[in-house]
């Protein structure tokens, strides 16, 4: 089972309600769902639409087939249609000024009857989910409980009136409907998974962030990281969090590395356009080693671009922002649980090498949603690093250590003097520019990054020995890539392997060695048009890549573009 | 508990020119710290660029020297990682008015719990000799725009924090130690966010606000019936376009510190462990 609902509408017509609901529903079921959100940059009107492919089996990505639309606007009646199956469905409220013309259009009384069954047009979302669940065949029972669990905070009769709404629709489609999608879901039992937790990306950084003790997070909003900040500053009160939103991103950073160098874990997101503000900053955390967490949910650019979509473009950008050198992790999550992995590594290994981490997401992640079982709170384990001991007869802050990193002690600690300084300096932290100890604080910078490399993980191999192709990807596309590339091997015979990263620098290159080796073609998909992951290899590796597929309209890949671009390499 | 001054002794030479009113900040600063009864290691100064950005590396106490234009929001940071330090931000006119400005409205606006002392010499000294956002209108430096000069006039701090919000404003004076002294202590002790604006010649290229210039033009607040708690008797005060400079408390009130509306808890930030039960509880409220 695979099915694909499309809820279309204006802004502010209560789209991600229905789509929450119909979540509920199948989750609530045993089954996975993925969700993406497609919306403009608006408050209300335009075309949005909310995507939710609904499985038996665990689903990384959106798909372009779509089994039912449900559409509040007459834009999203036509919005979609392509991507209609022979067999689908357009649902759309009758009040529209829309002729139905084709075999899939299906008009149906979604807010006269809420109105009239339930005593609201806020129950059309009820309505649209009870229609919806008509025509897929959905026993109602099995929606029924869901609902009433869902309503039940505002109060038995709410929960009545939008059940009765539902039902109404339900029957009404029953009896109306004489498509063939209905069969869809007749014989539907309730799966087996028990992933009930329902998380978005940026819900995810942000679990993250709060497991690995961020205690001081401070932003300025910015599409599509704000969700991040919302859920932090959500707990902040409970969780005793200080989160502020300042008047801009350079002073976002500058408060969370002031923050830090008091000894406080500290985080901030933003988006490319923040990062950009962000980049003096940054190089002052290099500078001063000070350990800081930084999430920029990447959108389209140059400039303000596309704010509310996607793509992989700031790979480059974050890998030597801010002038000067000085080594930086740099991760890029795939999905929700490992986002939150690795968040509280990023804070780790911030911590225990003293440098900025920054965790590359984008919009696809920040506001797609999935199921899953959990996230592994009790496993998270916090390493500050190392801290000072009371050993040296005057602490210096940059001793001059073997592996080139110095104790950390904080203001506030009696019996010691805290120095820190973005000039360059000398181990008690004064400035200095008497070259031989330039010397000394650069190469205890850069003697970081081999270590840093050894505590990063090797990229995540799928797919068989000696393949006729590998292709190499890093970040949020995973889910399309590796769904095209099972299809693609178990169904056209192919043998495809897929490297895919999620940390990302300094760059661990001994399974790129491998697969440069074995591999007859090696080819990069990146959502960027300039490749700039192929070229980060291309630099550590000196190997060259046999092709390249991009992607840069701002949408989320899927699996079937990415079987069509993949053939076409291999063609 | 008393801090001496071999403890404070500068860590390393210092490079300001013969003659400059810096000298006088970090003399009245070293003063006012031994005769304030705060531990040692409480204290942190927060610099950023500029002849001022040196400060923390004359006198033998915790610093960050930080960017330009930048430290007071990483001063702000590091005020609510730790409510038990005393946190001095060492700026300049070119350093806290042009790229920090906005940084120091909102800071002022926040009332966060910190000191600031601008240390004012019309000019961007250590670039060497650029016109500042203090420089009077028309001041010639190289970067001045042919004839005649500065086009715009200075901003005016005082003025600036007081409407902003800042609970103490105050100007002072390196020529006048003394005075200096008793601001400082004052300031830093102050519950809230405190502006200290110090006036300091720059001997080597303002060739206009001199020594003697000041000498000629200063007078002191508490001597020509001020009131301080009236704001908006203050900002007159600040904004008083003759030829006299008034040098004292402008503004001393009080309001809520920042790290009241936040929710940090209590004690020192840096202690506090989140509790990962609870956070374990909020994540499952997501289960469906």
């Amino acid at each position: 089972m695979d099915i694909t609902f499309n809820i279309g509408g204006m802004a502010g017509q209560g789209i991600d309600t229905i789509g929450d609901l119909l979540t509920k529903v199948f989750v609530r079921n045993g089954l996975y769902t993925f969700t993406v959100k497609d919306f403009e940059s608006r408050i209300r009107g335009g075309y949005n639409f909310t995507q939710i492919r609904v499985s038996d089996r665990p689903v990384h990505c959106p798909v372009d087939d779509i089994h039912v639309i449900v559409a509040l606007s007459k834009d999203a009646i036509t919005g979609k249609r392509d991507q209609l199956v022979a067999d689908g469905v357009i649902i759309y409220d009758d009040r529209l000024d829309f002729e139905p013309s084709e075999q899939c259009h299906f008009p149906a009384p979604l807010s006269k009857t809420a109105k009239s069954v339930g005593g609201s047009t806020r129950m059309t979302n009820a309505a649209a989910l009870g229609a919806l669940l008509s025509v897929v065949g959905f026993p109602f029972d099995l929606a029924k409980e869901v609902l009433s669990d869902i309503f039940s905070a505002k109060g038995s009769d709410v929960v009545e009136r939008n059940i009765r709404v539902a039902q109404a629709l339900y029957d009404f489609t029953a009896e109306r409907f004489t498509g063939s999608c209905r069969t869809l879901l007749r014989d539907l039992r309730p799966g087996k998974a028990t992933a009930r937790l329902v998380v978005t990306g940026n819900q995810a950084v942000a679990f993250g962030a709060m497991a690995a003790n961020a205690k001081w997070v401070a932003a300025y909003p910015m599409s599509p990281s704000t969700g991040a900040f919302v859920e932090i500053v959500s707990h902040a009160r409970e969780l005793g969090i200080g989160v502020l939103q300042t008047e801009d991103e350079i002073a976002a950073l500058a408060m969370a590395i002031g923050a830090s160098y008091g000894g406080v874990r500290s985080f901030v997101s933003t988006s490319g356009g923040g990062f950009s503000l962000m980049v003096e900053a940054l190089g002052l955390a290099g500078m001063t080693e000070t350990p800081v967490v930084i999430y920029n949910a990447q959108r389209p650019g140059p400039s303000t671009g596309l704010p509310t979509r996607t793509e992989q473009s700031d790979l480059l950008f974050t890998l030597f922002a801010s002038q000067g050198e000085f080594p930086r992790v740099v991760f890029a999550p795939r999905d929700p649980v490992d986002a939150f992995e690795a968040v509280v590594r990023a804070f780790n290994l911030a911590d225990r090498f003293q440098v900025p981490a920054i965790v590359l997401g984008d919009q696809y992640l920040a506001d797609s949603a999935m199921n899953i079982e959990g996230l592994d709170v009790p496993g998270v384990t916090i390493d500050r690093g190392k801290l000072y001991d009371g050993s040296q007869d005057q602490y210096q802050r940059y001793l001059l250590t073997e592996d080139g990193i110095s104790p950390r002690a904080f203001p506030g600690d009696p019996g010691v003097v805290v120095v820190s300084s973005g000039n360059a300096h000398l181990e008690n932290g004064h400035i200095t520019e008497d070259p031989s100890l330039r010397d000394a604080m650069v190469e205890k910078f850069i003697k970081k990054i081999p270590a840093i490399r050894e505590s990063l993980r090797e990229p995540d191999l799928y797919g068989p020995d000696n393949p006729e192709l590998t292709i190499v990807s890093w970040g949020t596309t995973w889910g399309a890539i590796r769904e095209a590339v099972t299809i693609l091997n178990e169904k056209e015979d192919r043998t495809i392997a897929h490297l895919h990263f999620t940390d990302i620098y300094p760059l661990r290159t001994g399974r790129l060695e491998e697969m440069f080796a074995s591999s007859e073609r090696v080819v990069s998909v990146e959502q960027n048009a300039t490749s700039q992951f192929a070229h980060l290899v291309t630099m550590e590796t000196g190997h060259t890549f046999d092709g390249h597929i991009n992607k840069f309209d701002g949408r989320p890949m899927t699996p079937r573009w990415v079987m069509d671009r993949v053939r076409e390499v291999i063609a | 508990m008393t801090i001496t001054a071999e403890e404070l002794a500068p860590p390393q030479k210092i490079t300001w020119c013969t003659g400059c009113g810096n000298f006088g900040i970090l003399a009245a600063l070293k003063k006012a710290v031994m005769e304030l009864d705060i531990p040692r290691h409480d204290y942190v100064l927060v610099s950023g660029i500029g002849c001022s950005g040196k400060t923390p590396h004359y006198i033998n106490l915790n610093s960050f020297h930080t960017l330009h234009g930048r430290p007071i929001p990483v001063a702000t940071g590091l005020r609510m990682a730790n409510r038990d330090l005393r946190i001095i931000v060492h700026t300049g006119d070119g350093d806290c008015y042009a790229e920090g400005l906005g940084h120091f409205i909102h800071a002022a606006r926040r009332n966060v719990d910190i000191a600031v002392f601008v240390h004012n010499n019309g000019v961007n000294a250590l670039t060497k000799g650029q016109y500042s956002p203090s420089s009077p209108r028309g001041y010639v430096s190289k970067t001045s725009p042919p004839p005649p000069g500065a086009p715009m006039d200075p901003v005016n701090g005082v003025a600036h924090a007081i409407v902003a919000g800042a609970t103490f404003v105050a100007r002072g004076y390196a020529g006048d130690q003394k005075s200096l002294v008793g601001l400082m202590k004052e300031a830093i002790t102050h519950r809230g966010f405190a502006v200290l604006d110090i006036i300091q010649p720059c001997v080597t290229w303002n060739r206009k606000l001199t020594w003697r210039y000041y000498n000629e033009r200063i007078y002191r607040l508490e001597e020509d019936g001020h009131d301080p708690s009236d704001r908006i008797a203050a900002l007159q005060r600040a904004m008083d376009s003759s030829e006299r400079i008034p040098v004292g408390v402008f503004y001393r009130g009080e309001g809520p510190l920042l790290i009241e509306g936040l929710s940090v808890p209590e004690g020192r930030l840096r202690d506090h462990a989140t509790d990962l039960k609870l956070l374990e509880e909020i994540i499952d409220r997501l289960r469906v």
